[in-house]
């Protein structure tokens, strides 16, 4: 087996989005926090830029999908905790469904039927 | 929008928002670090490490602020204030800029309210949009017609017809019996016996403009009372009890409210009326250029009439051929103007065919023209719309004027920042964005003006109304500021902004930036780079020389009129002489006293101290125009002669002289042999060489037969003196005696020659006629001289206003080539340096500088000249005793234009000259 597995993987344009509203899915969380979570979540695969992060998340903030404020973390400094909004989950439902057909066609592709099978 | 508000919430809270941001990256690199620490990095690296993998900060900064979508508004906002920033460190710049686009901008929209008072305005009526004036359109005034007699203003037509607003009263009710078109019909006349009313409320007595209207005129206009009720159709009726409604005006001034005017009894022309209602404060009536302060039904004039030689007869109710009503009706809903048109001209057409006697009279018929109405009558803007419009050139011109001259201040400027922008550019500004600044400075510079330009257009209003009222107090134009106009002011500098402001901003971005940026501070770039920059410049100062003498011309032509009226022969001295009016008439005196009492009042008048000599006409000279039925005895009546009825010693108070035989003396009364005065044209078309004294006058009655008068033996000759206007040919005169027969004395007209002042003496005047009769009012008291300044008014305001105009452009053209030259020679100094150390001489300097602004100045003169000699024709008929292509105002022109710009030139080419060539060439 070729070990050789790139250790990272480029984001596709647009899909931050929808991995930050999975994050907070679970719950308010600051900015290095979802960053981590994207990250062990996706076995490393995922490596978000903080260069983006940040834009991305006032970006969907000024959309009124997220929220921000300001919380002490678990060692007790002030972060700034975004929360998914009730427009946030439409979104973020939406966006899945539309992932999940994106990745289906690409994966029907890619997997041809007649291959398949047991 | 909501979007808009959350971003302008944001933009509130930048500075919050900013500290926020910084915390939260803060925050980030510190558990960042933490987590490296966890992995066993030292603390100091561990940070390091942090900062690392964050990258470029302010970059992360710069994207996370775009995201809070202000960026546009932020950048506006460093625009404005970089815009602030230059424009207070130019300041000279910025006030001669502001200064000269505010004047323009102030210029134009004091002439645009009084366009939009004048031109613009609907009636303040229910639904002005549907309302229609009915108008008449015949071919020709000349020969026979089926308008035999008329009572109101025709107007002539451009292409050669004459057009009014007035019918017989059978066409009238014609058009009420067409329902299909209009859902009312109502009419209106203002008869000349109604301009002036004798009212009497409580024995108060004074002078009230009326106005007649037909029954349904309020119901049509859709007007309610403020007080009372107005006039309805059972008040219009023979017979029916006299009412009348005032306006709300005269309701304040005479009764202290609207409410207590309603019910009064009060004495109009010595009849009692009723009074039944006020209309509406914004109510001025259908014409904007006389509101009423009393209406009256129309079938009062038939009572006040009565009592008067030419009043108003029951029988012009039925006259065919009798044209006085004016027309106007409300269309039906979705009734079209054509459609109206279509409809009622036809049966005007056969109806008014009816009344045509023979085929003359049938070939030239009044055909029916169906005018808009929502404006009410156009008499104001007849009278004023070629005048404003004229004004509203020029005044366009100015602003062009100040546009160029910024421009070229700009382009001026811009060349100065060439180093700067070619610094931006190379550091990877876009040209967009940089032009978007410059644009945005010249926008502030415009809005700027503009806000100033609206303070100057107060003022030029205010100035403007008191030009135009000259005096009046009863003046009714009154224009203002409105959103209208202030919209209009707004558009206009905004747009003034980006005009001036584009081509030097695109101009001023088209830099090569390496050559720019070699450049040495203070040299000249090379001619090679600049040919389509300082021509665009060079264009400026040549249109600004071009509408400069335009501008001058105007100023010229209206000045050199107004020197031509104002030195018009009178033939009579207008110094020192008082002009009253009183109507004994209207105050109930009667034939033959009423002669008598004018008399007595003359008596009392001249014993006044100080005044020299008192008389008495019908009509001031300037005012006259009687013709009656006169002529020779023999042979029949001449209709080119005209009449005045004069009481004893008026030549010798108005200072005619008497070329022959004597004044009309104090003996020529009624019983006395009937006599009479000519004039020396009266003298020279009836009687040739022969000797007109002792000769007689025959006068008639106009009417069934032209019953004969008066018989008058001519007893003197006077010089031809101004008679119905300052600038019409003296027709020939007949001057009678006004207490010999017909036409009998009404109104009079009273002329004192005093020592000094003449309005020193109005309380004395007041005081006597009060004594004779204290229902006889003093109305129309005015000077001589200010009642011929008022038969000019609109010379003497063209005059002043283009001579202020003319004195602006100069200033602002000397401002704009003493700019543009001062900034020609600073950026050549190292050139003149070289040539003085080679030795050119300073005279030599001078010379080079103005030959140049002076080549500008013949390109510039030359279109100019064209322009004039090409437009000047559009202003002749406000001209007066020169053509349009005046030498006199051409030349003195170009003279003026030409001195203003050596002076403008000579500064900074006197500054050249003096240029030290060591200091200049060390600069470079």
């Amino acid at each position: 087996m070729d070990r050789e597995l790139p250790s990272r993987v480029e984001l596709l344009q647009g899909t931050l989005d929808l991995l930050i509203l999975r994050t907070l899915l679970a719950g308010p969380s600051h900015g290095h926090a979802i960053a981590k979570h994207i990250r062990r979540t996706s076995e490393d695969l995922l490596q978000v830029e903080t260069g983006s992060l940040y834009p991305a998340l006032h970006r969907l903030e000024a959309k009124g999908w997220i929220a921000a404020s300001w919380k002490l973390s678990d060692r007790g400094k002030r972060a700034r905790y975004y929360h998914l909004t009730p427009l946030g989950r439409k979104q973020l439902a939406s966006e899945q469904s539309k992932w999940r057909a994106f990745s289906r066609a690409v994966g029907l592709i890619l997997n041809p039927v007649d291959q398949e099978g047991p | 929008m909501n979007a808009f508000f959350r971003r302008l919430r944001w933009l509130a809270q930048r500075s919050r928002k900013e500290a926020e941001l910084r915390e939260e990256l803060q925050f980030h690199l510190d558990e960042e670090a933490e987590l490296h620490q966890a992995e066993g990095l030292a603390e100091e690296q561990a940070r390091w490490a942090a900062r690392r993998e964050l990258g470029n900060l302010t970059l992360l900064q710069e994207d996370t602020r775009a995201t809070w979508g202000w960026t546009i508004l932020e950048q506006l906002r460093q625009d404005l204030r970089y815009a602030f920033r230059t424009m207070a460190a130019n300041r000279l710049f910025t006030s001669l800029a502001i200064t000269s686009l505010a004047l323009g901008i102030g210029a134009n929209t004091a002439i645009y309210s009084f366009m939009d008072s004048i031109l613009l305005r609907s009636l303040p009526v229910s639904d002005p949009e549907s309302l229609v004036v009915l108008n008449w359109y015949a071919k020709t005034r000349e020969g026979d017609s089926v308008m035999k007699a008329m009572s109101g203003t025709t107007y002539d037509e451009p292409n050669s017809g004459v057009t009014a607003g007035i019918f017989p009263f059978p066409a009238f009710e014609l058009f009420q019996k067409n329902d299909s078109v209009f859902s009312i019909v109502f009419a209106h006349y203002p008869s000349w016996q109604m301009r002036r009313l004798n009212v009497s409320i409580k024995g108060q007595v004074d002078v009230a403009a009326g106005w007649t209207v037909s029954g349904d005129y309020f119901r049509g206009l859709g007007v309610a009372p403020v007080a009372g009720r107005l006039i309805i159709s059972d008040d219009d009726r023979a017979g029916a009890s006299a009412v009348a409604v005032v306006s709300y005006g005269f309701s304040q001034k005479r009764f202290g409210g609207a409410a207590n005017a309603v019910g009064q009894s009060i004495l109009i022309d010595n009849l009692p009326f009723t009074l039944i209602g006020v209309t509406p404060p914004e109510f001025f009536g259908v014409d904007p250029a006389s509101p009423p302060d009393v209406y009256l039904p129309m079938h009062t004039n038939e009572l006040l009439g009565a009592s008067n030689q030419f009043g108003f007869r029951a029988e012009n109710y039925l006259a065919r051929n009798y044209y006085w009503v004016h027309v106007m009706g409300r269309l039906r809903p979705g009734v079209t103007l054509a459609q109206a048109q279509a409809a009622l001209a036809p049966a005007f057409q056969q109806w008014v065919a009816g009344t045509a006697t023979n085929d003359q009279e049938r070939a030239n018929l009044p055909q029916l023209v169906v005018k808009k109405g929502a404006g009410g009558l156009d008499s104001l803007r007849r009278r004023y719309s070629k005048p404003l419009y004229v004004l509203l050139t020029l005044v366009g011109l100015i602003l062009a004027l100040a546009c160029a001259n910024v421009a070229n201040l700009l382009l001026v400027r811009a060349a100065a920042r060439r180093r700067e922008m070619a610094l931006r550019l190379s550091l990877g500004a876009g040209r967009l964005r940089i032009v978007r600044q410059l644009l945005t400075e010249s926008v502030l510079l415009a809005l700027l003006s503009g806000a100033l330009g609206v303070l100057f257009a107060i003022w030029g209003i205010r100035f403007l109304t008191l030009l135009l009222a000259n005096g009046r107090a009863n003046f009714t134009l009154h224009a203002e500021l409105n959103w209208d106009v202030l919209g209009a002011a707004a558009a206009l500098s905004l747009l003034t902004g980006v005009l001036f402001g584009l081509a030097p901003a695109l101009e001023s971005t088209r830099v090569e930036v390496m050559p720019a940026l070699k450049e040495s501070r203070a040299g000249q770039p090379a001619a090679r780079h600049t040919v389509w920059r300082i021509s665009l410049s060079q264009i400026l100062v040549m249109s600004q020389i071009a509408i400069s003498l335009l501008l001058l011309v105007a100023a010229g032509l209206f000045v050199r009129t107004l020197a031509n009226l104002e030195s018009v022969e009178l033939g009579f001295n207008r110094e020192n002489v008082l002009l009253f009016q009183v109507d004994a008439r209207k105050a109930g005196h009667k034939d033959p006293e009423i002669a008598a009492f004018y008399a007595d009042l003359r008596k009392r008048l001249s014993a006044i101290p100080g005044v020299r000599d008192a008389s008495l006409s019908e009509d001031s000279l300037i005012e006259a125009g009687t013709g009656l039925p006169l002529g020779l005895a023999g042979a029949p009546p001449n209709p080119a002669n005209r009449i005045l009825n004069i009481g004893p010693a008026f030549f010798r108070t108005m200072q005619i002289p008497i070329l022959a035989g004597r004044d009309i003396e104090e003996r020529d009364g009624p019983g006395s042999p009937a006599v009479a005065v000519i004039n020396e044209a009266f003298a020279k078309a009836n009687f040739g060489n022969r000797n007109p004294l002792g000769q007689h006058l025959i006068l008639r009655e106009p009417g069934e037969g032209d019953r004969l008068a008066r018989d008058m033996e001519i007893v003197g000759v006077c010089r031809n003196a101004r008679y119905g206007g300052l600038t019409r040919d003296i027709p020939p005169v007949a001057y009678l005696a006004y207490s010999q027969g017909y036409p009998r004395p009404d109104q009079m007209v009273y002329a004192l020659r005093t020592s000094g002042d003449p309005l020193l003496y109005i309380n004395s005047v007041r005081e006597i006629i009060h004594q004779a009769d204290a229902r006889v009012p003093v109305s129309e008291v005015r000077t001589q001289a200010a009642e011929i300044d008022h038969t000019i008014n609109q010379e003497i305001t063209f005059a002043e206003l283009c001579s202020g105009f003319a004195i602006l452009t100069l200033v602002i053209a000397c401002v704009g080539l003493y700019g543009t030259v001062s900034y020609n020679v600073a950026r050549r100094t190292g050139e003149i340096g070289i040539r003085m150390a080679l030795g050119a001489q300073r005279g030599r300097i001078v010379q080079m500088v103005l030959r140049e602004v002076l080549g500008l100045a013949a390109v510039g003169l030359t279109i100019g000249m064209a322009a004039a000699l090409g437009t000047s024709k559009f202003v002749e008929s406000f001209l007066y005793g020169m053509k349009s292509n005046d030498p006199l105002a051409l030349l003195g022109a170009v003279a003026i234009l030409l001195g203003a710009i050596i002076l403008g030139g000579y500064a900074p080419a006197r500054k050249a000259s003096r240029i030290d060539p060591m200091a200049a060439l060390r600069h470079e």
